[in-house]
């Protein structure tokens, strides 16, 4: 098991106990005994104590360790020089690698320290090739530590009504993918989009300073439970029940696993699944627009 | 005040979705769980069922969801570029609403996966 830029010790408490290091399965009976357990972060975390080894890399330097176990499970060349520069060794990457490939089973788990470092979706893109190559030696996975509850049914939900994940683009009235293109940090720092609609996130806390002020410069709509930081920045704002706690439905589990909520509350304000619902409703009673070859939406 | 009681109800907080939490409620709270972690406990305790925002918000000042959903719709239908993005503490059901809406405003929808 490989943590990358993650530290679930932190941030994902019962990942160890509930889910991957100590429970106990079928081939492997003894639990946290018959596992190991890598650690690659760029500073030792409270997680750090939990693992076999701990690999601290340099900053920024995360496509270029992994380029490097790319071509060593190849036994192709590497330069020490490159290698030394990303703050581990030559000898450091053979030596996971050896245990990589002793495993019956390996995972990558990779955080936001992977994904959100220098190289973005270029690094997510390279554990995943990563993985997928480990598979002419033995069986391995890669799967991303997901923050939010049901990021992972976002992505389910988008895959089976447009075919691609995340940072789909319907202007054109069929779905394109473009992860940089389309993904929402580019297009608000850019100032592409004129109009949002934020569903239960609050990019005016999170997202670069540009993006906020575009935020703030467009039409912005946010359905929240509370009164967020975006809420002020909005021209409309929705309160919604909480999800899980006082709204009913389905959320995904990080291994995709979808699962039914049970909420404890019943809440006085109208769930999001309902206000989207009627948003919809609202707009599909205008006449319909499609794209025309001039790039201009013609109304139909 | 009755005291409710909700087994192996699923925590959102985080990507694990722990679904093995015992609940407590008590009118508009939740006053303990069971088996969630620090970040759980917190995550319930702090969603509560009170009425502490206004329904909706229109430029700052309290509106009707009714106003509140016929302006966004409006927004929504005016732009060339709408952007729908979120997605990650809604359900799922929620979600392809969210897909459908997106498809007739021609819009680009996003989640926190690309962050």
């Amino acid at each position: 098991m490989i943590y990358w830029g993650g530290n679930p010790a932190e941030c994902h408490p019962r990942h160890f106990t509930k889910y991957s290091l100590t429970q106990k399965g079928k081939f492997i009976p003894n639990g946290r005994k018959d596992r190991t357990m890598v650690l690659v972060d760029i500073r030792e975390t409270p997680s750090a104590k939990a693992a076999d080894l701990f690999l601290q890399i340099r900053p920024g330097k995360d496509f270029e360790v992994i380029t490097a176990l790319r071509a060593i499970i190849k036994d192709q060349p590497v330069n020490p020089k490159s290698v030394a520069e990303t703050g581990l060794t030559v000898e450091q990457l053979q030596d996971l690698v050896k245990q990589m490939k002793a495993a019956r089973f390996g995972i990558i788990f990779f955080g936001m320290g992977l994904s959100m470092t220098r190289g973005k979706h270029m690094n997510s893109a390279g554990v995943l090739m990563l993985a997928a190559e480990m598979n002419a030696f033995t069986k391995f996975v890669a799967m991303p530590m997901r923050g939010h509850g049901n990021v992972t049914g976002s992505d389910m939900v988008m895959r089976w009504s447009t075919g691609y994940p995340f940072g789909v683009n319907l202007c054109r009235g069929y779905p394109r993918f473009n992860p940089g293109e389309y993904s929402t940090v580019d297009l608000l720092v850019r100032g592409d989009n004129d109009a949002a609609l934020i569903l239960g996130a609050d990019p005016g806390a999170t997202m670069p300073q540009p993006g906020i002020d575009h935020l703030a410069r467009i039409p912005t709509i946010v359905l929240d439970p509370k009164v967020t930081h975006t809420s002020r920045i909005s021209r409309v704002h929705i309160t919604t029940a909480a999800t899980g706690v006082s709204a009913p439905g389905t959320v995904y589990r990080m291994d995709e696993i979808p699962l039914p909520l049970r909420p404890a509350l019943k809440s006085p304000y109208p769930t999001d699944e309902e206000v989207i619902r009627r948003i919809r409703e609202a707009v599909a009673k205008k006449p319909a627009w499609r794209p025309s070859p001039n790039g201009q939406m013609a109304i139909v | 005040m009755t005291l409710s009681i909700v087994k192996n109800a699923t925590c959102t907080f985080c990507g694990c979705v722990c679904d093995d939490i015992e609940l407590h409620a008590e009118g508009e709270k939740i006053v303990k769980t069971k088996g969630a972690c620090s970040l759980g406990e917190s995550w319930f305790k702090h969603h509560t069922a009170e009425r502490l925002y206004p329904d909706a918000l229109i430029d700052g000042k309290p509106a009707t969801v009714d106003h509140a959903v016929e302006a966004a719709a409006n927004y929504l239908y005016d732009a060339n570029m709408p952007l729908v993005y979120g997605l990650s503490n809604i359900t799922c059901e929620a979600q392809r609403e969210a897909v459908f809406l997106a498809e007739i405003i021609g819009g680009v929808i996003d989640s926190h996966t690309s962050l």
